[in-house]
């Protein structure tokens, strides 16, 4: 297999390690042995020695939400989220990737985004017609939100618009590459996708990220593959939080005792903590749940229910159980993906996004 | 089994067992398959290491209940096909190793928390829960579990059952064995049982006692009430240096003999300059010995005074708390991958456990005996779990890559011979074949030996409860 020695060499120390058993989310919601880092480095390591064919582990490489929490975990420093994505490159190389992910690769090219949706909701269509002119700033709604969760981006343009913000949403938004960097990883046509976003976005000063994922990949995987995004990058919470600093947002507490849902790609990723909790405690009060802050615990995305939504459910009822256990009969998420994933169980906690309580 | 196994039949087996467990819980993928047959086990990780495939299960079942557990056990039972529990694999003995194929059931699925009781002070669960998740659950009734082994993040309660595991405050709070107050199994022909609400009772031997320790052989643990403790008011550390070994334990006899601390680890003067200099950082040249000592905090400053006081009697350098407390925070950084041995280095921990008046005596005849016939091993120890009337020596042998063969079957021999040298001279010496690591495939031809007539009563029990031997076939000598 095509690897880089970096990776053989995390590989080689995780497969036989066990230490991070505990923290996995989707282990820990399904009890499958296989939904574990050393798992998934065991099998690598065996079709590197040639003991078993690429193909017998491929769905398993795409069984990973690429949380982190195993890396986070781990006091050596060894990375399996790295180890996994070059597999997975590999795999798209070798054009041997499961058929229902080269789906979505091609969506990702032809359509714009994963799920191969063209049309954009009406009501999101309206709201985003009401800030087609250029100003400063840029509102990213990414893929997600666009397609799979118009109601959220809709919510999140009436955040801004309640502050007064004077904001742009582009009708043609790029994909970012996320979701390539999400399932294809490095690759030239991952970064392609990438510096075409980029040259959009260049023509504004900053760049408002509603979805996390979006965020991370333009604050973190950009810088890293050399891509030409002069413009500034916030994530949604930070921007908000400083709205809400400035005065532009005037907040009523509530009092409301509710949870938040750190997004892993805001506390692991960009470190990023304190803002949504700044926001909560504006309108609410923030409790804390197991595993919160650096060591969330993730709950679901939208993308991975295209070909494991019962896993999904499973990761999202999991977290719900870890607030349940405090508790909590609310939960704030930041991320539009946890939003639509633990939306999707049945519960009797109730789920809101940081747009919902802000707009009340 | 006795049969050839057939396409046919295996099609139809495969059918049954997803009737009884669901679909979605039963596979036959490559991945699955490969993922059990890879524990902890020394020979194991090395034989995956060479490129060769371990013995795989044919079918491995995820059952969610005792009810699902029995119906694969009655479906095993008639078709005579072997059945190896999996807990979370990390055990190092290959007790989980599916040698004869067959069937695993990994008990991960039975990982509920059932019930969080602070009057009777347990919480009961599902033994497929990883430890780790139960410790959570104590700590957020502002209790805990008090049972702290390396392996605590990685291995389900199952798991620490089966081979009758030991964490780090093992001296106050006890083994496994001590945290168990009742137990739900699944005996070999399918029948579900309970053992008694509470142990330590009078009616009859210990139902827990026969399995707690039983490696999957004599049925399997579904659910277990987990006891439960006061986090302590006060936590203290002080590390020590001896001279020698001699002179800790005799101190840590006496100690013993006055109050029960949590840790008490020894380390000989190989480990001491080896891994306490790398993690802890003590850098001077004798026996490093931590302590820790807990409770109520009046308490602890009397046990405090009582330590020192025969400690100093010994010849003990009080080092402070420094060390110890960095040993507490770093008690699990020494088995991650980079702080710990692994391949190509051959490497393995033969604990075993005597009374004072022999447990030195077995280290320096272990240690004589290994580095004798193995001059390429290098033999270093410590000593982690205490009793008042003894202690279990986790001594390791470890041979650098360059040393090991590269062929697979003449690493498994000097593997084997290693072994089989050390434990036996730990025998001889009064020691027991294992201490808290159990007794596997690795182990199991000891057993006899360890045992003599009286594995006569292990065989009885086996015969009667597993006429087919369907559980868990060549492991703990059975």
């Amino acid at each position: 297999m095509i690897m880089s020695e970096k990776g053989k060499q995390h590989v080689d120390s995780c497969r036989f390690c066990w230490m991070c058993h505990h923290i996995c989310p989707i282990g820990n919601a399904t009890g499958q042995e296989r939904n574990t880092a050393r798992a998934r480095a065991l099998g690598i390591s065996l079709v590197n020695r040639e003991a078993i064919d690429l193909s017998e582990i491929m769905d398993n490489i795409f069984e990973c939400g690429c949380c982190g929490a195993c890396v986070k975990e781990c006091v050596t420093g060894w990375d399996p989220v790295m180890f996994t994505k070059e597999t997975r490159l590999h795999a798209a190389m070798e054009d041997k990737l499961p058929e229902y992910i080269n789906v979505l690769v091609d969506n990702c090219f032809e359509k714009g985004n994963a799920y191969g949706i063209t049309e954009v909701d009406a009501e999101l269509k309206k709201a985003i017609a009401a800030h087609t002119a250029n100003t400063d700033t840029v509102l990213f709604l990414g893929a997600d939100a666009i397609y799979k969760a118009p109601e959220c981006a809709v919510k999140a343009i009436k955040v801004l618009e309640k502050a007064g913000v004077n904001f742009t949403v582009l009708e043609n938004e790029p994909n970012s590459g996320a979701q390539l960097e999400y399932l294809i990883s490095a690759a030239n046509e991952t970064k392609e996708v990438m510096n075409n976003c980029a040259k959009v976005l260049n023509s504004f000063k900053t760049v408002v990220a509603y979805d996390p994922q979006d965020a991370k990949v333009l604050k973190r995987e950009y810088k890293e593959w050399d891509i030409n995004l002069t413009a500034e990058v916030k994530t949604f919470t930070a921007f908000v939080a400083g709205l809400l600093k400035d005065g532009a947002l005037k907040a009523e507490n509530s009092g409301k005792k509710v949870v938040y849902q750190d997004p892993f790609q805001l506390s692991r990723d960009l470190l990023e903590t304190e803002e949504a909790r700044e926001i909560i405690n504006a309108y609410a009060v923030c409790e804390e749940m197991l595993c919160n802050k650096n060591d969330t615990m993730w709950a679901g995305n939208i993308l991975m229910r295209e070909w494991m939504a019962d896993v999904m459910d499973k990761v999202a009822l999991s977290r719900i159980l870890n607030a349940k256990c405090v508790n909590a009969d609310t939960i704030v998420t930041a991320s539009v993906s946890e939003y639509v994933s633990l939306k999707s169980v049945e519960s009797d906690v109730e789920i809101l996004s940081i747009e919902d309580l802000i707009l009340g | 089994m006795q049969y050839q196994m057939n396409e046919f039949l295996f099609a139809m087996i495969l059918t049954e067992l997803e009737d009884a467990v669901g679909k979605q819980n039963c596979s036959t993928r490559a991945i699955d398959k490969v993922t059990h047959s890879v524990d902890y086990y020394w020979l194991s990780r090395m034989w995956a290491d060479r490129g060769c495939r371990m013995p795989e299960a044919d079918i491995v079942v995820c059952p969610e209940n005792a009810q699902e557990v029995s119906k694969v056990l009655k479906i095993a039972n008639y078709y005579k096909l072997p059945v190896t529990t999996w807990g979370a694999g990390g055990g190092t003995q290959g007790g989980a190793i599916p040698v004869c194929g067959g069937i695993i059931l990994d008990t991960k699925r039975m990982n509920k928390i059932y019930e969080v009781n602070t009057e009777g002070m347990y919480i009961e669960c599902g033994t497929g829960a990883i430890y780790k998740h139960i410790e959570w659950a104590a700590n957020e009734v502002g209790k805990a579990t008090m049972h702290y082994p390396s392996s605590l993040t990685c291995s389900t309660v199952g798991g620490f059952l089966a081979h009758r595991g030991i964490g780090v405050v093992s001296t106050k709070y006890g083994k496994i064995d001590d945290m168990v107050l009742k137990m739900e199994v699944v005996l070999p022909n399918g029948d579900i049982i309970e053992t008694c609400s509470a142990p330590k009772h009078a009616a009859g031997p210990d139902l827990n006692q026969i399995f707690i320790g039983s490696e999957g052989t004599l049925g399997i643990i579904t659910k277990a009430q987990i006891r439960i403790f006061d986090q302590p008011e006060e936590r203290r550390f002080r590390g020590f240096l001896f001279q020698d070994m001699t002179g800790a334990f005799k101190a840590s006899r006496e100690l013993l003999q006055k109050f029960k601390p949590s840790v008490m680890r020894l380390y000989d003067e190989a480990e001491t300059a080896s891994l306490i200099k790398k993690i802890v950082g003590v850098e001077r040249k004798g026996a490093f010995m931590n302590i820790a000592y807990e409770g109520v905090k009046e308490m602890v400053e009397v046990e405090e005074k009582i330590l020192l006081e025969t400690f100093a009697k010994y010849g003990a350098e009080d080092l402070g708390s420094e060390y110890g407390e960095k040993w507490w925070k770093e008690k699990i950084t020494f088995f991650y991958p980079g702080h710990m041995m692994d391949i190509p280095q051959m490497f393995g921990t033969m604990d075993t456990i005597a009374p004072y008046g022999k447990i030195e005596e077995i280290y320096w005849a272990m240690k004589a005996a290994i580095e004798k016939e193995f001059p390429q091993a290098k033999f270093i120890a410590h000593f982690s779990h205490w009793y008042e009337w003894g202690a279990m020596v986790y001594d390791r042998f470890i041979i650098e890559g360059k040393d090991v063969p590269q062929d697979p079957v003449e690493a498994l021999r000097l593997h084997q011979r290693v072994w089989t040298t050390g434990v036996r001279t730990a025998i001889a010496h009064g020691g027991v074949v294992n201490d808290h690591h159990g007794v596997g495939i690795k182990l199991g031809r000891l057993m006899k030996e360890q045992y003599g007539p009286a594995m006569q009563v292990f065989e009885g029990i086996k015969k009667q409860l597993d006429p087919n031997g369907i559980m868990n076939p060549f492991k703990l000598g059975l």
